[in-house]
C-alpha cells in the first residue's frame, strides 16, 4: 500500500463517518432553521433510532426472513419510532416554552438530553449491545484501497436522503411552509400557515433522519451504547454549526468535512489529538468564515 | 399545569429521603450512571450478591440486619468525594466497597481515612493509592505494575513479538497499564512502533488502525475496556491488519467476544488479574449464584463480591457496630477463604494474591493458557 | 438597583449560611453545600460573560481546569502554598479568557458558542495528553490542602474536613458577588450592557467595545481560575475528566435557571442544580433521569429563570430575546 492509496483509504474511512454525522447534523440544522433552538437532545434521538431498529430485528429474529426484508422493517420501525419521539418531545417539552428566551429553551433541551439518555440506559441496559450485521460482508479491493458494501450503503443512503430532503424543502408546499416559517414565524401564522404543524413536522423529519443515521451507525459499528448519542450528537452539532447553522447543504458538507478531519487527524497525526485537530481547524475556519461555510452574510445589525 | 409540575417536583424530592431502622450498613460506591455505568453495575451486582448471602445466614451482628448502601459517583472525582462524605456522615456505615476508578478512589480514600472507616476497593489498580500509607485502605486486585510487565514478558518470550504497537484508552487505568507494559517491553528487546491513545466512547478506529497497518506490527496491545477492545478487534480485520491482538483485564468480559464476533476475537490474548474465576474451584459457588441471579458475570463483579465479603467478614469478626473495631478486625485477617484462594494483605493494604492469568480466545470462548510471571 | 429590603434579605441569607455549620455539623451536607457554592462561584463568573456581555460560552470548564492545574503544578513543583497559589491561578485563567476573547471579536452567536466548545475540549484533551507535565489521565496527585493559623493550635491544615472549605468558598462567593454587583452598576458594567444591547450603537457613542469585551472574558476567566485553585486544594487531586463538556453545560444551566444576568439567580441556580443530584441519591440509577426531568420542569414553571432579569433589561440581546412571538402555542 503506497502513501497515495493510504490517503484514499483514510478518505474513505472519514467519508463513512462523515456521512453519518451529516444525517444527524441535518436534524440539528432543520430544527434550528424553524425555531432557532439548538436541540441538544437530538443525539439521543439518533441513538434511540438505533435501539428501535435493534428491537425490531430481535423481534423478527425467529422468523427467518431474508436480510433485506429485516432491513426494510427495522428501518421502518426506527423511522416511525423516532418520528413519534421527535413529535412528542416537541409537543411536551419545547412547545410550551417556545416564547421563552432561547437560551432557556436550550437548557430545556439539555434536560431532555439527560432524561432520554438515562431512560435509554434504564430500558435497554447500560452495557453495550451487539447490533447484527444485516448487510452481507462484501469487500472490494481497488488497488490498495478496501471498500465494503456497508460503506457504499451508508454513502448511498445518506446521499439519497440528502437529495430527497433538499427536493422536499425546495419544491413542495410543505417545504415552502418550512422555509417561510424559518423566515418569520409570526407573519406565517398571520397568513394562515399552520406553524405549529409545520414545526412539529420539521421535528419529525429531523428525528427520522437521525433514526436512519442511528440504524446505519448500528450496522456499521455493530455495537451500540446509550452513551453514543451524546458523543456523536456533539460532533453532529459541531458539524451543523461548521456548515452554517440553519443551512441544510451546509450541514451535509459540515458533517462530511468533520468526518474527514477526524479520519485524517487520527490517520496522519495521532488518534489522541484528533479531536484537538478537528476543533482547531474548526476554530480557524470560523475565524475566516464567521457564519460557517454556507451561512449567509448577515449585516451587523440583524 | 404549573402547579401540577411543581407538585411533581416536590414529590420527587421528598421521595428521596430515607427511613431509619436498627441496621449496620456497608457502603458501595461506583459509577452507576454515565458512560461507565455498565462496569459499575456489574460490580454492584457482585456486592449485592455478597450482602444477600450474608443476610441469608442470619443477623450479621446481634439484633442488626446488614444493609448495602449503593451510591453513584459517575466516575467523577468530585462526586466520589461527595459520596464518600455521605457514607462517612452516616453512623450506621462501618465499611465501604469502592470505588472503580483510581481517580475517584484516590481523593475518596483520604475521606475514609480521616473517618477511620475501612475501604476495600475491588479494582482501582493504580499503585500510588496504597503508597499514601492509609491504614484504612485495602484492595483485592493486583496493581498495574504487575499486569503490564507480565503481558510484555508473555508477548515477547512466548508469542515471539518483535514489532509492537500500543494503544490505550486515555484513562487512568488504560494509560497506567500501557505505560507499565511499555516499560517492560523496552527491556526485552522488542521494537516499539508507537503508543497512542484513543478516546473512550469513540466508535471509529479505522483511521488509526489503517495507520498502524502501514507499520506492519506483529502485535497490537490494547490497554482499555472491552467495548473499545471489541471494536478494535473487529475493525482491525476490516482494514486488513492481521497482527496478533493482546489486551489487559479490562477486556476480560464475556461481551467482548459477542461484540467483536468470535471470528474477530479468535486468537487474541488477554491478561487477567487472578486466574479465570470460572475455573477456580473455590469460585464455582459464586459463579453459579451470580449467573443465576444477574446473568453473565461482569469484568469486575468477582472482585466486588470478594471485597464485600471481606468487609462483611470484618464486621462479623468485630462483633460491634464500630468503625474502629471493624478496622482492627480487618488487621487481624489471615488466610481469608476468598473465591480466589486464601486472601492476605500486605502492610499497604494490597492483596498478596498476585496471580496474573493469561487467556486466549478459541472458538468463541475464553480459554485459560497459564498463569504468568512478571519478572 | 438593590432596594433596602432586598439588601436585608441578602444579609439574612448570608447570616443563615454562616451559622449553618454550627447548627448542622453533618460534614456530608456541609460538603455538598460547599461544592454547590463552588459552582455558585463559577456561575457568577460565567454570568459576567453570558449575562452581561451576551456571549454564549460552552467551554467555561476550561478556565476552571486551568486554575486547578496552575495551582496544582505550582504547588507540586515549586511548593507554592494555597493562599499564594490563588493569584497565579486567577491570573493564568484570566489571560486564557482574554486569549479566547480574541476570536469573539470576529465570530458571533452560536458560531462563537462552537468556538468556546472547541476551546473547552482542546484544553481538556491537552491536559490528558501532555502526560510529562500534567500526569496525563492520572492527573496531579498529592496537592497540598490549604492551611491557616488558628489561635492556640498553630498552623492547621484544612485536610479533608468540610467546614473550613465551606467558609472559604462562602467568603469568596460573597466577595465575588459583591464585586459583580458593583461592577454591573459601574461605568464598565453599564457599558457592557450597552454592548450587549446594541454593539454598533455602543461603539458609535465611543464605548471601547474591544477592550471591554476582553475585560469581561478576563474577569470571567479569573473567577473560574480562583474556583479551580480551591477545587484542586479541596480534592488534593486534579484529573482532566473533572472538567468535561457536561460541567460547562451545567454551569450554563445554573446561570440560565437562576435568571440570566442576575447575581442572586446565579447563586440560587448553582445551589439548586448543585444539590439536586445529591438530594436524588436515593434513586440510584434513576438519579440522572429525574435530574433531567427536574431541569425540564423548572424551565417550564419559570421559563424566564428564577430571578429573570430579562424583563428589566428592555430590548434584550439575541440570547435573551424572545425567539418568537408566535400566537398561542397551545398546551
Amino acid at each position: 500500500m503506497n502513501s497515495f492509496e493510504l490517503l484514499l483509504q483514510q478518505l474513505a474511512n472519514g467519508l463513512t463517518l462523515g456521512a453519518i454525522y451529516a444525517l444527524i447534523a441535518l436534524g440539528y440544522t432543520m430544527v434550528y432553521g424553524v425555531v432557532q433552538l439548538i436541540n441538544f437532545a437530538h443525539g439521543e434521538i439518533f441513538i434511540a433510532g438505533a435501539y428501535a431498529a435493534l428491537t425490531v430485528i430481535l423481534m423478527l429474529s425467529g422468523l427467518a426472513l431474508p436480510w433485506w426484508a429485516v432491513l426494510g422493517l427495522c428501518t421502518a420501525g426506527a423511522v416511525l419510532g423516532c418520528g413519534a419521539l421527535g413529535w412528542g418531545i416537541e409537543r411536551l417539552a419545547y412547545r410550551p416554552i417556545r416564547r421563552a428566551p432561547r437560551l432557556n429553551a436550550f437548557i430545556t433541551a439539555i434536560g431532555m438530553s439527560f432524561f432520554l439518555q438515562n431512560a435509554l440506559m434504564l430500558i435497554f441496559g447500560a452495557t453495550d449491545r451487539q447490533f447484527p450485521t444485516l448487510i452481507p460482508l462484501v469487500r472490494w479491493q481497488l488497488g490498495g484501497v478496501t471498500l465494503t458494501l456497508i460503506q457504499l450503503v451508508i454513502w448511498a443512503a445518506s446521499g439519497a436522503l440528502m437529495i430527497g430532503l433538499q427536493g422536499l424543502v425546495m419544491s413542495t408546499t410543505l417545504g415552502k411552509a418550512m422555509r417561510a416559517t424559518s423566515q418569520d414565524l409570526v407573519a406565517c401564522a398571520l397568513l394562515g400557515i399552520p406553524v405549529n404543524r409545520v414545526i412539529a413536522i420539521t421535528f419529525m423529519i429531523g428525528s427520522m433522519l437521525a433514526a436512519v443515521g442511528g440504524l446505519l451507525f448500528g450496522l456499521y459499528y455493530n455495537t451500540i451504547n446509550f452513551h453514543d448519542g451524546y458523543l456523536v450528537g456533539l460532533k453532529a452539532f459541531t458539524a451543523a454549526v461548521l456548515g452554517g447553522i440553519g443551512n441544510m447543504p451546509g450541514a451535509m458538507v459540515g458533517g462530511i468535512l468533520l468526518g474527514l478531519l477526524e479520519g485524517l487527524g487520527a490517520g496522519y497525526l495521532s488518534a489522541q489529538w484528533k479531536n484537538v485537530f478537528a476543533f482547531a481547524i474548526l476554530v480557524v475556519l470560523l475565524l475566516f468564515k464567521p457564519r460557517g461555510l454556507f451561512g449567509e452574510r448577515v449585516a451587523e445589525r440583524a | 399545569m404549573r402547579r401540577r409540575a411543581a407538585l411533581a417536583l416536590v414529590a420527587l424530592l421528598a421521595a428521596g429521603c430515607g427511613r431509619s431502622q436498627p441496621v449496620v450498613k456497608i457502603g458501595f460506591v461506583g459509577p452507576l450512571t454515565g458512560d461507565q455505568a455498565p462496569v459499575g453495575q456489574g460490580m454492584l451486582n457482585g456486592a449485592i450478591l455478597a450482602v444477600e448471602q450474608a443476610k441469608a445466614q442470619g443477623p450479621i451482628l446481634p439484633g442488626l440486619e446488614v444493609e448495602l448502601v449503593a451510591l453513584d459517583d459517575q466516575r467523577s472525582p468530585t462526586q466520589a468525594v461527595s459520596a464518600a462524605k455521605k457514607l462517612v456522615a452516616d453512623p450506621d456505615v462501618v465499611a465501604v466497597v469502592g470505588h472503580l476508578n483510581s481517580s475517584c478512589t484516590m481523593p475518596a480514600s483520604a475521606v475514609y481515612h480521616q473517618a477511620g472507616m475501612l475501604q476495600i476497593t475491588p479494582v482501582s489498580s493504580n499503585p500510588q493509592i496504597s503508597r499514601q500509607g492509609f491504614e484504612t485502605f485495602y484492595r483485592t486486585c493486583a496493581t498495574d505494575d504487575l499486569q503490564g510487565p507480565a503481558a510484555a514478558l508473555f508477548a515477547v518470550r512466548e508469542l515471539g513479538a518483535r514489532r509492537v504497537f500500543i494503544l490505550d484508552d486515555m484513562t487512568t487505568y488504560g494509560r497506567g497499564l500501557a505505560n507499565e507494559f511499555k516499560r517492560k517491553l523496552k527491556g526485552l528487546g522488542a521494537e516499539l512502533l508507537g503508543h497512542e491513545g484513543i478516546p473512550q466512547g469513540d466508535k471509529d478506529f479505522t483511521p488509526v488502525l489503517t495507520k498502524i497497518k502501514a507499520y506492519e506490527p506483529d502485535l497490537l496491545y490494547f490497554a482499555g475496556m472491552f467495548p473499545e477492545g471489541a471494536l478494535l478487534m473487529k475493525q482491525r480485520l476490516r482494514v486488513g491488519l492481521t497482527s496478533r491482538f493482546m489486551g489487559g483485564d479490562g477486556l476480560y468480559d464475556a461481551s467482548l467476544i459477542t461484540l467483536a464476533t468470535p471470528e474477530a476475537a479468535e486468537g487474541a490474548y488477554i491478561t487477567t488479574i487472578g486466574s479465570d474465576v470460572r475455573q477456580i474451584p473455590t469460585a464455582q459457588a459464586f459463579v453459579r449464584a451470580y449467573e443465576a441471579r444477574f446473568g453473565p458475570i461482569g469484568a469486575y463483579s468477582a472482585y466486588a463480591y470478594e471485597a464485600a465479603n471481606i468487609a462483611l467478614w470484618a464486621v462479623r469478626t468485630a462483633g460491634a457496630k464500630d468503625r474502629g473495631a471493624v478496622l482492627a478486625a480487618m488487621k487481624g485477617l489471615r488466610d481469608y477463604p476468598g473465591i480466589f484462594g486464601p486472601q492476605n494483605f500486605d502492610v499497604k493494604g494490597d492483596s498478596l494474591i498476585k496471580v496474573i492469568g493469561i487467556f486466549t480466545v478459541r472458538d468463541g470462548r475464553f480459554e485459560f493458557v497459564k498463569t504468568a510471571s512478571w519478572d | 438597583m438593590l432596594r433596602n429590603r432586598q439588601l436585608w434579605v441578602w444579609w439574612a441569607g448570608v447570616l443563615a449560611a454562616l451559622v449553618l455549620p454550627l447548627v448542622n455539623p453533618n460534614p456530608y451536607q456541609i460538603d455538598v453545600l460547599a461544592t454547590a457554592l463552588l459552582y455558585g462561584l463559577l456561575a457568577l463568573g460565567l454570568n459576567v460573560i453570558v449575562g452581561l456581555t451576551g456571549v454564549l460560552h460552552l467551554g467555561y470548564a476550561a478556565f476552571f481546569a486551568i486554575g486547578a492545574y496552575t495551582y496544582g503544578l505550582l504547588n507540586l513543583h515549586a511548593g507554592l502554598p494555597f493562599w499564594a497559589g490563588l493569584i497565579p491561578a486567577a491570573l493564568v485563567a484570566g489571560l486564557a479568557g482574554v486569549a479566547l476573547g480574541l476570536p469573539a471579536l470576529r465570530v458571533r452567536g452560536d458560531y462563537l458558542a462552537i468556538v468556546t466548545l472547541g476551546f473547552g475540549e482542546i484544553v481538556r484533551i491537552a491536559f490528558t495528553n501532555l502526560e510529562q507535565w500534567t500526569g496525563g489521565p492520572n492527573g496531579l496527585l498529592g496537592i497540598a490542602h490549604p492551611s491557616c493559623w488558628v489561635p492556640g493550635r498553630g498552623v492547621v491544615s484544612f485536610g479533608v474536613s468540610s467546614a473550613p472549605y465551606y467558609y472559604l468558598i462562602l467568603l469568596l462567593t460573597i466577595l465575588v458577588a459583591g464585586l459583580c454587583a458593583r461592577l454591573s452598576r459601574s461605568r464598565v458594567g453599564r457599558a457592557w450592557i450597552a454592548i450587549r444591547e446594541d454593539e454598533l450603537a455602543a461603539s458609535c457613542v465611543g464605548i471601547p467595545v474591544l477592550q471591554l469585551k476582553l475585560l469581561a472574558q478576563g474577569i470571567g476567566g479569573s473567577i473560574a481560575g480562583l474556583a479551580g485553585a480551591i477545587f484542586a486544594s479541596k480534592q488534593g487531586t486534579v484529573t482532566p475528566d473533572s472538567f468535561d463538556f457536561i460541567l460547562s453545560v451545567m454551569i450554563l444551566a445554573m446561570v440560565v435557571l437562576g435568571g440570566l444576568g442576575s447575581i442572586r439567580g446565579a447563586i440560587a441556580g448553582a445551589l439548586i442544580l448543585g444539590t439536586l443530584p445529591e438530594l436524588l441519591r436515593g434513586f440510584e440509577q434513576y438519579r440522572m433521569l429525574l435530574f433531567g426531568l427536574a431541569m425540564i420542569l423548572i424551565m417550564r414553571i419559570r421559563p424566564g429563570g428564577l430571578f429573570g432579569a430579562a424583563h428589566r433589561l428592555g430590548r434584550a440581546s439575541s440570547l435573551m430575546r424572545q425567539r418568537t412571538a408566535c400566537p398561542a402555542p397551545g398546551g
